[in-house]
């Protein structure tokens, strides 16, 4: 098992979602009352608190495997719907191994 | 002396963490998945979207092309006696996983977009299966399933 230090105090986390390579994990915690989306960049140690605009909240999320885009269901009104971003200006792609770009990560990273 | 420690740490923990700010992709949002109500269950490839949306008081498994935004049709995959829980995608939008509820029987099932075939996978030793997650390659799922009032995951190496 391989510990996730820097979200371990903003429990609880749900809807884990892995980059082609396991570099990046998006995943939803609790920050102060709130659910949020964070994307954690577990070769760096970064993590990239996603903010969204009006009264809406993540129910789940889903991060394409190359890590370009992000899909999330949002709530608000009473409603949910999935809205996608792009997450280019934020990080960079994880490729599939072979490919230029791609990212190798330790077992223990 | 201490003041100095507490910035420092304040610093250390701050440049862990940056502000990111998301492009939403009015183009796809704004079109495609508005014209349906009450979309959820995202799972991405690349550049495929499945989802579960509602039609006519029912839930069904949709796949949108994100490219040319447009929905895909998914011959032989949603029936009227059937109700989808759980949809993931591998990433060449190929290999749907799914469950769903058919009578008193919830069921996980592997759809094939190149052939248009779903197939019954078994859960060994038996269980109910909650939330599917295929890999990007298509070739490995990852089940919840409850079994004699626990919840466990299981993993299931698919054929070619």
């Amino acid at each position: 098992m391989i510990p996730l230090k820097h979200l371990s105090s903003h429990q609880p986390h749900s809807s884990p979602s892995l980059s082609w390579n396991g570099r990046y994990l998006a995943v939803i915690i609790q920050r102060g009352g709130k659910r949020m989306a964070v994307i954690t960049d577990r070769l760096s140690g970064q993590i990239h608190p996603l903010s969204l605009p009006g009264n809406k909240y993540p129910i789940r999320i889903s991060l394409s495997p190359d890590a370009r885009q992000l899909a999330m269901e949002l709530t608000g009104k009473g409603t949910s719907r999935i809205e996608l971003f792009n997450l280019q200006t934020i990080i960079e792609p994880d490729e599939p191994i072979g490919i230029r770009g791609s990212t190798s990560l330790n077992q223990s990273q | 002396m201490i003041y100095l420690s507490l910035a420092l740490t304040l610093l250390l923990t701050l440049s862990s963490c940056t502000n990111a700010s998301m492009q939403p992709l009015p183009e796809i949002n704004n079109t495609i998945l508005k014209s349906s109500t009450n979309n959820r269950e995202p799972s991405l490839g690349i550049k495929w979207l499945a989802s579960l949306a509602l039609y006519n008081g029912k839930e069904r498994i949709e796949l949108t092309n994100l490219l040319s935004r447009t929905r895909v049709p998914l011959p032989g995959l949603n029936s009227q006696d059937s109700q989808p829980i759980s949809v993931s995608l591998s990433a060449d939008g190929q290999r749907l996983a799914l469950i769903r509820q058919r009578g008193n029987r919830t069921e996980l099932l592997l759809y094939r977009r190149n052939f248009g075939t779903l197939q019954l996978l078994e859960i060994n030793p038996a269980g109910i299966p909650k939330k599917v997650s295929i890999d990007a390659t298509g070739k490995l799922l990852a089940v919840q399933v409850s079994r004699d009032g626990y919840w466990e995951v299981d993993l299931l190496r698919l054929p070619n």
